[in-house]
């Protein structure tokens, strides 16, 4: 245990700063405050000061965790917040659950297990450091908790998480495809929609595609008009819509 | 099947190609599914000649689609009515379970004939999280749907250029919209369209 306790104020105050400045200094945050739970909570006029007063809040309760001397209220203080935190989470969750929790910067992602992961895992540091130990940090196991709360939070994953996957899905190219000669259908239709053919024939449409087939490079699409049916011609290579077919034909 | 494409095919190639006269009506392609009609409906009152809901049960060509305001309809397709499901299919691909939005004309008895039915249809925005083999994992309002590519149906559409079967130009973070077919009860899309602002 020993060092343990120690580490856990520095882990504390790093998030509560990061949190307090965020809601103190970030216009974007202030301007997004309205889609924040917290907004539910308090009223949409009193999102912003709300906001500033829980900034202010984590503020002071993460100097009184870096500042000496060390009391067991300190970290007392931690865990009654991050408790509030929870609890908080769980409001969002259940009352608000479009709403982002506007913990610690403005996204739009709802609460979700990540939120309520990190603000378990503070409330655990917090009651951990209750003991007040006057001891050297371990500065490894603080960086591996750092490491692990910013992996839960969302608000960083544009920084890490998404290039990432951007990274990954360019090695492994998930969606490559085959060369084909097949033409979907959504290509010739595209070409179909704008065709003069298709334009002059669209009002007598009373159907979507009832039939289709490939045959001599062109593809042919049914639709039903009225009491006729109405034939189109569409070529499967090239991309010019004048070369669209169309017929009525009674049925 | 067959002799009825090949009058088709000899009507249109054969008898030489027409160009019809225009009206003001518009299209009639999945997007139709969710146009607004311009028809004399009262605003605020339903569109008799539509329906929407899931289907409850077939018999023989009528479905029994319970609407999602609780309503039941009875929707009768024939020779004519158009089926989609990513993509135009036969009767026997309508399953109970299915979503559906259907056009058509209302019967005195209260039957809808459709005209067209769109089944399992959804055309949602969202943004891409990640891709994996084949799948687009989408964020619609922070819930995930997972969107399947279909080899030979699944088309992209870039900006204002033709639509091609390589997704590949997608990237991670970017924002989509999709036009697809739900897989009845899961959170999970089949492609039709991949709609990329560029």
């Amino acid at each position: 245990m020993h060092g343990i306790a120690a580490t856990q104020p520095y882990v504390i105050a790093l998030f509560l700063v990061w949190a307090g400045l965020m809601k103190l200094f970030s216009r974007r945050m202030r301007a997004r405050a309205g889609q924040t739970a917290l907004a539910r909570l308090v009223g949409a006029a009193r999102a912003v000061p709300a906001l500033r007063l829980v900034g202010v809040v984590e503020l002071a309760v993460a100097a009184a965790l870096l500042a000496p001397p060390l009391s067991p209220w300190e970290g007392t203080a931690a865990a009654l917040l991050c408790a509030g935190f929870l609890a908080y989470l769980t409001y969002s969750y259940v009352a608000a659950p479009t709403a982002s929790c506007g913990c610690l910067g403005a996204h739009s992602r709802p609460v979700d297990v990540r939120a309520f992961t990190r603000a378990g895992l503070l409330l655990a540091a917090s009651l951990v450091a209750i003991p007040a130990d006057p001891g050297p940090p371990l500065v490894a196991l603080g960086l591996a908790e750092a490491v692990a709360l910013m992996a839960l939070s969302a608000e960083l994953d544009r920084y890490w998480l998404t290039p990432l996957r951007r990274l990954l899905v360019r090695l492994r190219r998930p969606l490559a495809v085959v060369p084909s000669e097949h033409v979907p259908l959504g290509t010739s239709l595209h070409l179909l929609y704008r065709s003069p053919a298709y334009c002059s024939a669209s009002a007598q449409l009373t159907s979507d595609v009832q039939d289709t087939w490939d045959e001599d490079g062109l593809r042919f699409v049914v639709y039903g008009a009225r009491e006729r049916t109405a034939v189109f011609a569409v070529p499967l290579t090239g991309d010019d819509p004048s070369a669209v077919l169309v017929t009525l034909v009674a049925s | 099947m067959t002799s009825r494409r090949d009058m088709l095919r000899s009507a249109l190639l054969g008898g030489g190609a027409t160009v019809v006269a225009a009206t003001a009506l518009g299209s009639l392609g999945p997007e139709a599914a969710f146009a607004r009609s311009a028809s004399d409906v009262e605003p605020g009152a339903p569109d008799p000649n539509f329906a929407e809901g899931r289907i409850r049960s077939i018999k023989d060509n009528t479905l029994l689609v319970l609407g999602s305001n609780m309503v039941f309809h009875s929707i009768k397709v024939v020779d004519g009515t158009s089926l989609w499901k990513l993509g135009p299919v036969p009767f026997d691909e309508a399953k109970p379970g299915d979503g559906l939005y259907a056009r058509g004309v209302r019967m005195p008895d209260g039957v809808l004939a459709a005209e067209s039915v769109w089944l399992n249809i959804v055309n949602i925005k969202g943004h891409i999280k990640n891709i994996t083999d084949k799948t687009l994992h989408l964020d619609h309002n922070g819930q995930e749907v997972l969107c399947h590519v279909v080899a030979g149906k699944s088309v992209a559409v870039h900006s204002e250029s033709p639509p091609t079967a390589d997704l590949s130009m997608l990237r991670v973070a970017q924002h989509v919209q999709i036009l697809g077919a739900w897989r009845p009860d899961t959170n999970e899309v089949d492609i039709a369209t991949v709609f990329s602002p560029h």
